[in-house]
């Protein structure tokens, strides 16, 4: 099978490293989310797979080989990297054409991924003419014209309509049930959260995390209890009997931190707390980023100082 | 990979952009128009070249051939098109060399039909004093017309891609052909010769007055538009996309 393979990866652009000592490795069979802020990298790490950039050092291959080496490579590899680069005077299928020439695939192919990416209808349309959530479809479109095993999408979702974002999360997941290699870039948390298995972090062109995103989220964001009840008193002295520390919010209801659901459940009940709701509330990604990001400051904030 | 697929992407992308095959139409309408022009102008001038007379809209009509070929690079400049095309053609030798071809063909076969067309128009309005023209220059006038305004769509495209831009290659090119013809033209110093248009001009002109030959001004301009290509294949192979 075919993955992508960053080794020691290092970009600078003049004194600006955007780039910093990257290593990871995106494996087939799953969505893997590529996550970091405006100006992690993640683009440009993007174009050094794609053999656009020269990297300062370090290497980038898929499925071994260096893209350049690769002798036809969109039949391997399909990205989008920025929906606008279709020229506006050409017709979205025309656009396609073009590309599906260069590596002799029939104009047939090019219908079937105007179809498959809901453009049939305005295929013959000028690009100019499209809307920003349009021209990301063609761009995947693109992506898939080859029937590539690795797929690189920067920020797809971009300009969608909410329609067109579950659209894009079910053919991430069909592409990466059909044993593809998907790399999804995002600087949207909740948006990667919705599509990711596995999760890549940027933070200023360093690799932050690289980890399936349940144990992300889970190493990150301490378990806690959502409760709400008509008796703030007696819950609060069951709480702090049995050790637990319960914050209260101002619409009312309570939240107990390093707990489980099935515990603190049991225990109101023995004590005959009147309970209104009772949930687990499960650690986001954006919560789990931020920690993580937090860390990351405080430790450059650090070292700094010595 | 090979050459044959990518050049047919290059010759689809000119082809499915009207603008570019629009270019292409007025440099055979502007050439012709000011070619039978001049010929009605120049018709009792005793002192005027026959076969640049015939020929001198294209004079008018290489600022058309420096267009396709600046438009044709510079629309790869634009929002990230260049990364699309180098990601379906990473090895951009190739893929320039395909680029180049692509422009270079379809101005040969319309500059050639434009120079036919020119010296019909040019000779028509000449009437009798064009049979001073011989057989033999009017073939070379056709010939060399045809490649001289493919040279000067060379020597743009070539440009456009070192300055990653059509504007800045028109600001440059257009003025330079303008000026150079019409305020230093009268000048014949050996310097201004061996400039890109005045060289390869030597082609279109009955009896060169210049330094240079016909085919010799010719081979100058190639020169020109070879060196161009060279610095910008250098620059598309060095710098990132």
């Amino acid at each position: 099978m075919t993955s992508i393979d960053v080794q020691d990866l290092t970009k600078e652009y003049g004194t600006r490293r955007a780039v910093d000592h990257l290593t990871f490795r995106v494996r087939p069979g799953r969505v893997t989310g590529f996550l970091g802020p405006n100006g992690a990298g993640k683009s440009t790490t993007m174009r050094l797979v794609l053999g656009l950039d020269h990297p300062t050092s370090g290497s980038a291959t898929v499925g071994g080989r260096p893209y350049a080496a690769i002798p036809d490579p969109l039949r391997h590899v399909g990205a989008l990297l920025d929906a606008r680069a279709a020229h506006g005077a050409r017709t979205g299928r025309n656009h396609l054409r073009v590309l599906a020439a260069s590596h002799r695939l029939p104009d047939r192919r090019v219908d079937e991924v105007l179809e498959g990416t809901g453009l049939g209808p305005v295929a013959r349309h000028r690009v100019r003419t499209y809307s920003l959530g349009m021209r990301q479809r063609l761009g995947i479109a693109a992506a898939l014209l080859g029937d590539p095993e690795v797929i690189m999408l920067d920020e797809p979702s971009n300009g969608l309509d909410p329609e067109g974002i579950v659209w894009i999360r079910t053919l991430l997941r069909r592409l990466a049930d059909e044993g593809r290699t998907v790399l999804v870039s995002s600087h949207l948390m909740n948006e990667t959260a919705s599509f990711a298995d596995h999760l890549v972090a940027l933070g200023r062109g360093r690799l932050l995390a690289d980890t399936p995103m349940r144990e992300f989220i889970d190493a990150r964001v301490r378990p806690a209890v959502r409760i709400r009840t008509s008796d703030p008193t007696v819950l609060r002295s069951t709480l702090t009997r049995h050790g637990h520390d319960a914050v209260e919010h101002t619409d009312g209801y309570w939240t107990v931190p390093d707990a489980r659901v099935e515990d603190i459940g049991r225990l109101a009940s023995a004590a005959g707390v009147p309970i209104l709701e009772l949930a687990a509330d499960e650690g986001t990604l954006e919560q789990a980023y931020l920690d993580l990001t937090a860390a990351e400051t405080e430790f450059a904030a650090q070292r700094q100082e010595t | 990979m090979q050459f044959a697929p990518v050049l047919h992407a290059e010759w689809l992308k000119i082809r499915t952009v009207r603008s570019l095959p629009g270019t292409l139409l007025v440099l055979f309408a502007v050439t012709t128009a000011f070619s039978a022009v001049a010929g009605v102008d120049n018709a009792s001038d005793p002192d005027a070249d026959l076969l640049f007379t015939a020929l001198s809209g294209a004079a008018v009509g290489q600022i058309a051939a420096i267009s396709f070929g600046a438009m044709a690079v510079s629309a790869e400049y634009h929002d990230g098109a260049l990364r699309l095309s180098l990601g379906s053609v990473p090895q951009r030798g190739r893929w320039f060399a395909a680029k180049v071809t692509a422009i270079a063909v379809p101005t040969l076969l319309v500059g050639l039909l434009s120079a036919v067309a020119a010296l019909l128009a040019g000779r028509a309005g000449l009437g009798d004093a064009a049979n001073g023209l011989t057989t033999a220059e009017q073939f070379r006038g056709v010939v060399g017309c045809g490649v001289y305004l493919t040279l000067m769509a060379l020597l743009a495209a070539g440009l456009a891609t070192l300055l990653r831009s059509g504007v800045a290659t028109l600001s440059v090119l257009i003025p330079f052909v303008l000026v150079v013809s019409f305020v230093i033209g009268g000048a014949t110093g050996t310097a201004t010769d061996f400039l890109p248009d005045r060289a390869g001009q030597a082609v279109l002109q009955q009896s060169p007055d210049g330094t240079l030959g016909p085919w010799t001004g010719l081979a100058v301009t190639a020169l020109w538009a070879a060196a161009a290509l060279l610095a910008g294949a250098w620059s598309l192979r060095r710098r990132d996309a």
